[in-house]
């Protein structure tokens, strides 16, 4: 018998109880919504108004139920509706005369499609109308209305007591315009993403990973940044700031959190625009790894606007050192915000996000590593299928990566003239072919270049060097920028000389690319190797001294200046590094070490080979030290300390510039080079200069 | 759908010890909006625990109470409905249908309330209802060891209540359901 105290869930009062609850959860949400625009959302026609839509909808979608967060998605449709209606009345109050009440020439197709009008799309352009409000003024014919004001009335000539306009934006019917657009919203209106999935606990139906579809869609967002920014993914990673920390909020109220009410509507005029219908993928394609919020433009874009909004915080997020401060500045998204920039970047975001999802990913979301690697070899191909998702890259064999290193040569060669233009990581490199304007934030530094400047090809280095030895001195300013090329240039040799020791990789022909690319790259490379200069003296402190490093160093920073010995350079241009350069870099610190120890190592030797090369290069230009070359390091580098004492202050004050900054070049250049599993070397080499940095601090 | 809880005569500690379990899993906060107690509970620890179940409490005295201070009998207004409260044992004969019929006129409510029997009991009266909620914990009376545990219910919905009578009967809640309609409606008038 069905009685109050019921146990029985389905009892009505059973549901009875439980609707209470949800009415006072939806009263909770209610009375904090948007505070700052109490003026409209805290009256109690629009509560109301909110309050009947959650409830009917919860209540005809029992399996989802109601969850904080969708009275915020709800709340800006219902806004955007208010605002239109008012902006009719105001306009008709205003231009009375206008509104004639009979037909005007228009055809019954016209007026027929009124009626088919998609209410998301029309009112978006509807909201574009009035975000430019004009001043009222008297007219005497229509033509001299303001075109949106003529838009406005043209579209109401009709016959009926509201016209054409009048259909689509009624106040009568606001309400049940926004439940249609809610609901809509949350089911996804056939499309791929629905809202409400990502309120849901449990995963979804058709998922293929086993997760709740928000932790899938956090997943995809760093699956997309691994992509586009695989340094900031692994730093992330590091510090263990899992996506759904930040993301959870982020897509739940689709950024409603995260920007005014004004920005968010022109973020969400966005991604309503962009079409939401499934994207079919190819059967062959894996299925078991693709990520539903990637299968359709409008998900696409979502993520993109996310990794977008990362990006835009990529500096500060760069230089904190624990998960919570990260979070921090994830989470209060800062007020002034370039919006323009963040919606491009989007924009540009989401095709290769979309084709990034075209080729399948491993399944183990949890490892970020092994994503952004198959990942990066799925944005470059993106039509083969010869490499199984699965693969890991260490079984590509050698020859996939000289095909690919020629190919990222290509365009790098004819990106070589916009040197203003800032490019990303070597990584980025593959998938800027699909991304192609890119504007990043004045953190990037320019690791293209520094790409380029492959010291193997010491003929035209030296050339170019001799001729910009003038400007050397001069290029104070460069330094900021050209510490971090210079540092990534220091890298570079590093990794050369890690490769010539390792000496498992014998790509040849990636030499010759490299020398090319240094050839055309030499202008730039001149004033990385000036400014490398500057960074230099920072590693003669570091402590640990490798002999055998030593030798090689020295052998290299005799190439470098002596002469060119072209079997040399061969060796060690040696598997020039990669933009990605992992297999040839794991199979090289393989060798060497275990990967830590290998990674310091690796790092120090960097520092310190570059140091003496560079220190070599100076004296020679302005001490004629030319003997040294052979010299231990150590001797070098107390000799050389000394009389850089200057410069030396000057590459610190500009290290520190840098580190202070937030440039993050440190950061960069590290991430320019390690990529993936680089990241421990990224680390410690970080680590390295900023001990050097300090000690230099110290000694002068 | 105001749900008043009826329920009185445990006599705990004294002769019973704790509400029947299956009762107590009942009972759960935030369902009940009134709770009228006939009285006799004993002590201040049952009175606590009634009104953690709900924070507006009525009670009367029992004979039996230790809590000197509540009233003889009570009114309150619930909706459209005036309820009386009182023990019962001041009622003689007790439970006795007339003589209750008089103090309902006396109180002047639409349905009395009244315990000491222990037995469950309502009647419709000359327009009103009295209810005996009986003894909620099954506690022996002063006539009578069979007692079966049992409380009220009532769902007050503006002229009409629902009255839920929850019985434990061999060990299993039976529910039982009156009906009552009044015909017109109270003028409240001030207390």
């Amino acid at each position: 018998m069905d009685n109050p105290l019921s146990q029985n869930p389905d009892s009505t009062w059973g549901r009875f109880f439980r609707n209470a609850e949800l009415e006072k959860m939806v009263d909770q949400d209610l009375s904090r919504l948007y505070p700052e625009h109490g003026s409209y959302f805290q009256t109690p026609g629009c509560q109301g108004m909110l309050r009947r839509i959650l409830l009917l909808w919860c209540l005809g979608h029992p399996e989802c139920g109601y969850r904080q967060g969708m009275h915020e998605l709800l709340a800006p449709l219902l806004y955007v509706l208010h605002v239109d209606v008012e902006r009719l009345s105001e306009v008709r109050k205003l231009y009375e005369d206008h509104f004639i009440d009979k037909f005007d020439g228009l055809s019954f197709e016209e007026n027929d499609v009124t009626y088919n009008f998609d209410f998301k799309k029309f009112l978006d352009s509807m909201e574009d109308e009035i975000g430019s409000h004009s001043n009222s003024k008297k007219v005497k014919s229509l033509d001299e209305l303001d075109p949106e004001i003529q838009t406005i009335v043209l579209l109401s000539d009709a016959y009926g007591a509201e016209g054409e306009l009048g259909i689509v934006l009624s106040e009568k019917f606001m309400e049940h315009d926004a439940y249609c657009m809610f609901d809509a919203l949350m089911s996804g209106a056939h499309g791929a993403v629905a809202m409400a999935d990502f309120f849901s606990p449990s995963p979804a139906a058709e998922s293929h990973s086993s997760l709740p579809p928000i932790i899938e869609a956090s997943a995809a967002l760093y699956h997309l940044l691994s992509i586009v920014d695989s340094s900031l993914h692994s730093h992330l990673v590091e510090l263990g700031v899992e996506p759904q920390y930040f993301a959870l909020r982020w897509l739940r109220v689709l950024f409603g959190r995260e920007f005014s009410l004004q920005d968010l509507l022109v973020i969400w005029d966005e991604i309503f625009t962009a079409d939401n219908s499934q994207l079919h993928r190819d059967s062959e394609d894996d299925e078991s790894s693709s990520f539903k919020i990637l299968n359709s433009h409008r998900g696409a874009l979502i993520s993109a606007v996310a990794v977008s909004m990362i990006l835009y915080l990529r500096s500060s997020l760069l230089a904190t050192e624990n998960a919570t401060s990260c979070l921090q500045r994830l989470l209060n998204f800062p007020e002034n915000i370039n919006l323009k920039k963040i919606i491009v970047k989007a924009k540009s975001l989401q095709i290769l996000a979309l084709d990034s999802n075209v080729s399948s990913l491993s399944s183990t979301f949890g490892g970020a590593y092994n994503c952004s690697k198959s990942a990066v070899v799925r944005g470059h191909s993106l039509s083969s299928d010869s490499v199984s998702p699965k693969t890991p890259l260490s079984l590509v064999p050698d020859s996939y990566w000289e095909e690919k290193w020629r190919v990222l040569h290509k365009e790098e060669e004819l990106r070589q003239n916009s040197v203003g233009k800032q490019t990303p990581s070597g990584k980025k490199r593959w998938s800027e072919k699909v991304k192609l304007s890119l504007s990043r934030t004045e953190s990037d530094p320019s690791p293209a270049r520094a790409e380029n400047c492959k010291k193997g090809h010491r003929s035209s280095i030296r050339r170019s060097l001799l001729e910009d030895l003038s400007r050397q001195l001069g290029l104070e300013e460069d330094a900021e920028k050209g510490g971090c090329l210079g540092a990534s240039n220091s890298e570079d040799d590093h990794c050369i000389e890690v490769l010539v020791e390792g000496d498992n990789c014998t790509n040849k022909e990636s030499i010759c690319a490299a020398e090319e690319r240094c050839e055309s790259g030499s202008g730039t490379v001149v004033s990385d190797e000036n400014s490398s200069i500057f960074s230099e003296p920072a590693s003669p402190g570091s402590g640990t001294n490798d002999h055998e490093n030593d030798t090689e160093k020295s052998s290299v920073a005799s190439n470098l200046f002596i002469d060119e010995n072209d079997d040399h350079q061969q060796s060690n241009l040696e598997d020039s590094p990669l933009p990605v350069s992992l297999p040839p870099e794991d199979v090289s610190l393989n060798s060497l070490h275990e990967n830590e120890s290998s990674g310091k190592m690796v790092s120090a030797m960097k520092e310190r080979r570059h140091l003496s090369g560079r220190f070599q290069w100076f004296w020679k230009f302005g001490r004629n030290n030319v003997g040294e070359e052979t010299s231990d390091k150590g001797g070098t580098n107390e000799a050389a300390k000394s009389p850089n004492h200057d410069c030396k202050r000057q590459v610190i004050e500009s290290v520190f510039q840098q580190d202070r900054c937030q440039v993050g070049s440190l950061d960069n250049f590290s991430k320019n080079i390690l990529v993936g599993k680089g990241q421990v070397t990224a680390m410690t080499a970080l680590k390295e200069l900023r001990k050097i940095s300090n000690l230099l601090s110290e000694i002068v | 759908m105001v749900l008043v809880l009826a329920l009185g005569d445990l006599h705990i500690p004294h002769r019973a010890a704790d509400l029947p379990p299956k009762f107590k899993s009942m009972l759960v906060p935030g369902k009940i909006q009134h709770i009228i107690c006939t009285g006799n509970l004993c002590i201040k620890e049952v009175q606590d625990y009634l009104k953690s179940l709900c924070p507006d409490l009525h009670i009367t005295r029992g004979e039996y109470d230790e809590e000197t201070r509540c009233p003889e009998t009570k009114t309150l207004t619930i909706g459209q409905f005036k309820l009386g409260l009182c023990h019962g044992h001041q009622v003689i004969p007790w439970g006795d249908l007339d003589s209750l019929a008089m103090l309902q006129r006396q109180l002047d409510v639409d349905i009395l309330v009244t315990g000491h029997t222990h037995q469950f009991t309502a009647y419709k009266h000359e327009g009103g209802v009295v209810i005996n909620p009986g003894s909620a914990t099954g506690a022996y009376s002063s006539i009578t060891y069979d007692v079966n545990p049992s409380f009220v219910l009532m769902d007050i919905d503006g002229l009409r209540v629902v009255v839920y009578v929850y019985e434990l009967i061999d060990g299993e809640v039976k529910v039982d359901k009156i009906d009552f309609k009044k015909t017109t409606a109270t003028t409240h008038s001030a207390h």
